[in-house]
């Protein structure tokens, strides 16, 4: 068999076909690959703490939460990368889950870099509570902060059963398993318990507050009564370094770190197959149980939540 | 005039040599590195900044699983446009253009070459166990046979080879 022919017009025709091929595999890899790959550069991270503080990730299209889980990764990647030098937590959340709160504070704690917390809008309980473990917190002389208590505040509706003559069957093993279930009412006991576990968290809240600021715990204690404070009395307070925004903040990192600071964003963005998932999953959810449960809250449902 | 009546040039096929198959080789990956997978340099520059040192490298591509999975993701989708760039191109018309610079060819040892039959020599591109393991493996067969074929050559049932003739 002799050398076949060698045909140039379909060379170039296999190679602008891969070429654009490779084009749209790159967009699609974009698209659906999930990682953020903007943020790599830069010697300053900013790193958002936006909305409801969660251990779970409940942002939709519209509403944006933080989840706990994906800000700690974020921290601790900012954290091994040798280019970054300081961190800037940009807060704007009322906080949420204790739990969730306090995995991010841990993490800002641990974290080798400078850490910088500029309260926006709003930052108060957990979110101040994260705020409190960074070097330096700035906010704007009309933010938002404090409000350093615990809520578990729930709806109880047995009387709204028993109008549409729905009784509540209680099957327990074991005295205390339904406590704070809202279909029923909570009795004196119960509620002493509850107030006791909500006491002993604020207790520990003020104390984290108080080491991380270097704060007396009594003084902490006595502002401790989830009243909020501007930003301005915050700082007479001391529970606020600095009054400004990210202007100071950055100044703060250049001068301690002698470095210009070069901001990037560290921001884990959601794939479309993320945010279809969640959008397909909660509907499943509605449809499934229909419009009856769909009517309360998924959380006043499953029972009390804690929340700072 | 009168022309001699001189005896044909007498041609056969023989194994392709193995300096022809690699430069060979060199060209299309230059080609497919310049045309197809530049699109992806984007990719690997945001990943990567450019003033990064290689430990640096190393360390942040350490730092996440997210980051070792997405390479993995972009290494894949790299390497089947690769096949699939010497896939249409040894199924029409038998050679690449690194192949046709280099005057060599793929030949079946059955009668004609098939899909399956090219596949199987591009195996070696995929980045995934157990398939890395041919990237040693697979080249060094060449120098060990007498026909100078790949093992995925050997499995795929195929050969490169060139026209010689005889002075």
């Amino acid at each position: 068999m002799g050398q076949p022919p060698f045909r140039w017009g379909y060379a170039i025709f296999v190679l602008l076909m891969l070429g654009l091929l490779g084009f749209i595999t790159v967009g699609v890899l974009s698209l659906f690959a999930g990682v953020d790959v903007e943020s790599l550069g830069g010697n300053v991270a900013l790193i958002p703490i936006e909305g409801i503080i969660a251990g779970t990730d409940d942002s939709g299209f519209f509403e944006t939460t933080t989840n706990s889980l994906d800000t700690v990764e974020l921290i601790e990647k900012a954290g091994k990368n040798p280019g970054i030098k300081a961190i800037i937590l940009e807060i704007n959340s009322p906080g949420g889950s204790a739990v969730a709160s306090e995995e991010i504070a841990n993490a800002v704690r641990k974290t080798n870099k400078t850490t910088v917390a500029w309260v926006r809008e709003i930052g108060t309980s957990g979110a101040y509570w994260i705020a409190s473990s960074a070097d330096h917190v700035v906010a704007n002389r009309v933010s938002i902060t404090g409000s350093i208590g615990v809520i578990a505040s729930y709806l109880e509706f047995p009387g709204l059963l028993e109008r549409y003559n729905v009784t509540y069957q209680r099957m327990v093993s074991g005295k205390y398993k339904d406590l704070g279930s809202p279909y029923r009412e909570m009795t004196q006991e119960e509620k002493a318990i509850f107030q006791q576990s909500l006491d002993d968290i604020r207790d520990y809240f003020v104390s984290e507050v108080a080491k991380n600021r270097n704060l007396n715990k009594k003084d902490v204690d006595k502002i401790a009564n989830g009243l909020f404070y501007l930003g301005a009395e915050a700082k007479e307070l001391g529970l606020v370094d600095e009054l400004g925004g990210k202007d100071e903040a950055v100044r703060y990192i250049e001068k301690k770190e002698g470095i210009k600071a070069d901001i990037v964003e560290y921001k884990k963005e959601k794939t479309l197959l993320e945010v279809l998932s969640k959008v397909l999953g909660r509907q499943s959810f509605f449809v499934g149980k229909g419009i009856g449960s769909s009517l309360f809250d998924r959380k006043i449902a499953s029972g009390i939540g804690i929340n700072t | 005039m009168p022309r001699l009546n001189l005896p044909k040039e007498k041609t056969f096929t023989g194994p392709a040599l193995i300096w022809k198959r690699i430069a060979a080789f060199f060209i299309d990956m230059i080609i497919v590195n310049i045309v197809v997978l530049f699109p992806f340099r984007a990719l690997f520059r945001n990943i990567i900044p450019k003033d990064y040192s290689f430990s640096e490298a190393y360390k942040l591509l350490g730092s996440s699983s997210n980051y070792a999975s997405y390479i993995s993701s972009v290494s894949f989708a790299m390497s089947i446009l690769v096949i699939l760039y010497f896939f249409m191109m040894e199924r029409k018309m038998s050679q690449t253009i690194g192949k046709m610079m280099m005057k060599i060819y793929v030949v079946s040892d059955n009668k004609e070459l098939k899909a399956w039959q090219l596949l199987a020599r591009s195996l070696v591109f995929l980045p995934v166990f157990p398939f890395v393991l041919l990237w040693a493996v697979d080249p060094l067969f060449m120098f060990f046979t007498k026909t100078n074929q790949r093992l995925t050559e050997i499995l795929g049932k195929t050969r490169v080879v060139e026209m010689y003739t005889l002075q």
